[in-house]
């Protein structure tokens, strides 16, 4: 299936987890590409095609944080984090600098095998088939992954599309944070609302003329978002 | 056996302890210090007191010294001046006596002619004339004057030598005016006396709250750091009495947070230190797991140790970092509202017994807590692992209003069990830090390290909630655990 010759880049700077980290995901049958610095991961990202990054947030040189806002200038792959706390400003910050997951450490790996399907899984925005949905001044191209504001192409990560096109599936309903949780990262009751609501805050930066006062995904309080023209 | 030597001498050492332990009650039962309020009080009091009473004899002795004298003198002017009318009058007719002395005044007069003695009142006779005045008048023929008491007090006698008609002159004053004087002298001294000492007492009242007051701030200010606010210090003050309480204070403050600090620095680094290798063995024990068909009989078996307590050592490192980040109050709970008994089933669908029974009465479906999500169902599942591995029974979990709740703001989440119960004390204890209960040590290695509950205790305690155990309130052998939070929204 789609787990199939997944490649992922692991950064971690501790030598023996990377290495019982990459045995068990090899043991999913991916391949495991590894780096012990920022600086090393950005070498290894160029140099070989990766699906998946994999950061510490605590490397020696640049810090997690430098690290993923760099990937990001690069791709749009899913990176996920690995914070030491989850209650910190750790993990809004490593989302905001552009990670699409965290995990806390220790985390099994099997864990981080599921993460990691659930962000790989691929967008399926549209029930009826349509090729291309139009919100106003923004266009929606599902099979092409695009995404055009005033005829522009706005590039968005993964996850941001696939959240876009999750709230393009029902034009004008409303969606709480727990069902969004379920469909893009595939967190039950126990996720984390602060991914949602990170994710649509990156989002309205590139698709909102005006992100402060947001006309397509609007905030409706207490139940969740809704995506409209 | 018993020895009886040896039973004598246990008992003379109980005899002793006995007597020991009666001498420090009866240390202890003396009578309660007076405190410094009551202490500043009473030397207040007691100032004002002896203040005002020396004031008002010193005073009452002055004024009366002073009216004395100024009696004596005109009395004496006085005497004269009648003694020279009556010796006018007695010149002119030495019989009429009773006229003469009759003619002048009001006094008392008595005149000692001729060997005979002639006075105007019954009060004022020759016996109340006292011999040493009589004879320095009679007899050494000098003017003299004298106090003596009479039957209503004090009066001032002047005796006169009459040389020209050879008789003696008496005159006594009753010095009434002067009592009177001295009377309404006193009655004022009496008042600004009494004043003087109630104005002591006011004084005292609010010195005695002034000296407290610094008092009661460190008081106040001790009870905060208690409660576990350590950046509490005492503010500054210009005092220099007081600087030294307070620069003391505020340093032991401040040496006693940068210890508890470092105490908790120390478990938070010693925690974080282990995350890394322990992460390495999580990783490394699924591997080996993988390929669990691959190993002999004997790996297995061990391989199934390493992984149990792998997760086991997981989990006290978890707890542990917890602790630390509640003993540095660095825990920020993500606060969410919640469908409390939607919470409740997801929180025991993860828990160590997904199959948990869970218990709604209807009248809380639509209540709403507000609370941090995954430390609360920390909270169910530390409580359903401690019923799992103290109680053989599976457990209950019921959701319903507090009972007995005077204002219906606060909703219970019972987690019950069949297990043997509590015993008398146990119930504060289990939730202190590495305490297991009394049923410790007879179970297999399955349990926590038994910070479970305390972990419980502080996250529940974050949450502005309660959380305490007790025995079963239905009959039944067994305990229950209840947590007890606001709601939200009320239905």
């Amino acid at each position: 299936m789609m787990s199939v010759g997944i490649s992922v880049l692991t950064v971690e700077d501790d030598e023996r987890i990377r290495a019982s980290v990459k045995l068990a995901l090899e043991d999913e049958g991916w391949t495991v590409h590894e780096a012990s610095s920022g600086e090393e991961a950005i070498e290894v990202f160029q140099r070989t095609t990766t699906d998946v990054v994999l950061i510490d947030i605590m490397l020696p040189g640049i810090d997690g944080f430098e690290l993923c806002r760099n990937i990001r200038k690069l791709s749009d792959v899913p990176v996920v984090m690995v914070t030491a706390r989850a209650d910190t400003h750790d993990v809004v910050a490593g989302l905001e600098a552009g990670a699409d997951d965290y995990l806390t450490k220790p985390f099994a790996p099997k864990e981080l095998a599921a993460r990691i399907r659930a962000l790989l899984r691929r967008a399926k925005p549209s029930a009826t088939g349509h090729a291309k949905l139009q919100f106003g001044n923004l266009e929606i191209i599902p099979d092409e992954g695009k995404v055009l504001l005033d005829h522009n192409e706005v590039v968005l990560t993964k996850t941001e599309f696939r959240l876009l096109c999750e709230l393009a599936h029902d034009p004008g309903g409303v969606f709480s944070r727990e069902l969004l949780l379920d469909k893009v990262w595939g967190y039950g009751y126990f996720g984390d609302g602060r991914l949602v609501d990170v994710h649509i805050r990156r989002l309205r930066m590139k698709i909102e003329v005006d992100p402060a006062n947001p006309t397509h995904v609007v905030t409706v309080r207490g139940l969740g978002y809704r995506l409209q023209s | 056996m018993i020895d009886p030597l040896l039973d004598e001498s246990k008992a003379r050492y109980r005899l002793t302890r006995a007597r020991r332990i009666i001498r420090t009650v009866a240390k202890r039962v003396r009578p309660k210090r007076i405190g410094l309020r009551n202490r500043i009080l009473i030397i207040f009091g007691v100032g004002s007191m002896i203040l005002a009473g020396v004031l008002a004899t010193t005073t009452y002795s002055f004024t009366r010294s002073s009216l004395m004298q100024q009696r004596e003198k005109a009395e004496i002017n006085l005497a004269f001046a009648n003694a020279r009318r009556v010796q006018n009058d007695l010149l002119a007719d030495r019989t009429a006596i009773e006229i003469a002395l009759n003619q002048v005044g009001d006094s008392h007069r008595l005149l000692y002619m001729d060997g005979k003695w002639t006075g105007t009142s019954q009060m004022f006779t020759e016996s109340a004339i006292p011999p040493i005045l009589k004879d320095q008048v009679v007899s050494q023929r000098k003017a003299a004057i004298m106090t003596t008491s009479v039957r209503n007090g004090q009066a001032l006698i002047v005796g006169i030598r009459l040389e020209r008609i050879n008789a003696t002159y008496f005159e006594l004053d009753n010095l009434r005016e002067v009592r009177e004087a001295l009377r309404s002298v006193q009655i004022a001294l009496f008042f600004s006396a009494f004043i003087t000492i109630m104005v002591g007492f006011g004084l005292g009242l609010f010195a005695s709250r002034r000296a407290v007051r610094p008092l009661a701030n460190a008081a106040q200010a001790a009870r905060a750091i208690a409660d576990g606010s350590l950046d509490t210090r005492l503010e500054p003050t210009d005092d220099p009495d007081l600087q030294v309480l307070t620069a003391a204070f505020n340093d032991m403050v401040s040496a006693m947070q940068q210890r508890v600090e470092r105490d908790a620095r120390f478990t938070s680094d010693v925690s974080h230190e282990l995350r890394s290798p322990l992460m390495t063995l999580a990783a490394s024990v699924q591997v080996m797991e993988s390929r669990r068909d691959e190993l002999s009989e004997r790996s297995q078996a061990a391989l199934d140790l390493l992984v149990g307590d792998v997760s086991r050592f997981q989990g006290l490192v978890e707890d542990l970092l917890e602790i630390s980040r509640f003993d540095a109050g660095a825990v920020r709970l993500v606060k969410e509202p919640l469908v409390a008994h939607e919470f409740v089933r997801q929180a025991i669908s993860v828990s160590s017994m997904p199959k948990t029974e869970v218990r709604v009465t209807a009248d809380v479906e639509s209540v709403v807590i507000r609370g941090d999500k995954r430390r609360l169902a920390r909270v169910l599942a530390n409580l359903i692992d401690n019923a799992r591995i103290h109680s053989g029974g599976r457990p209950t979990v019921h959701v319903q209003f507090a009972e007995e709740d005077e204002p219906i703001g606060n909703i219970w989440i019972i987690v019950e069990d069949n297990g043997e119960g509590l015993i008398d004390g146990e119930a504060e204890k289990i939730f202190e830090r590495f305490s297991r209960g009394a049923a410790a040590g007879k179970r297999s290695g399955q349990e926590g390290a038994g910070l479970g509950l305390a972990l419980a205790l502080e996250h529940i305690t974050l949450h502005g909630g309660r959380i305490w155990a007790e025995n079963r309130q239905d009959g039944i052998v067994g305990a229950r655990f209840i947590v007890e939070i606001g709601i939200e929204a009320p239905a």
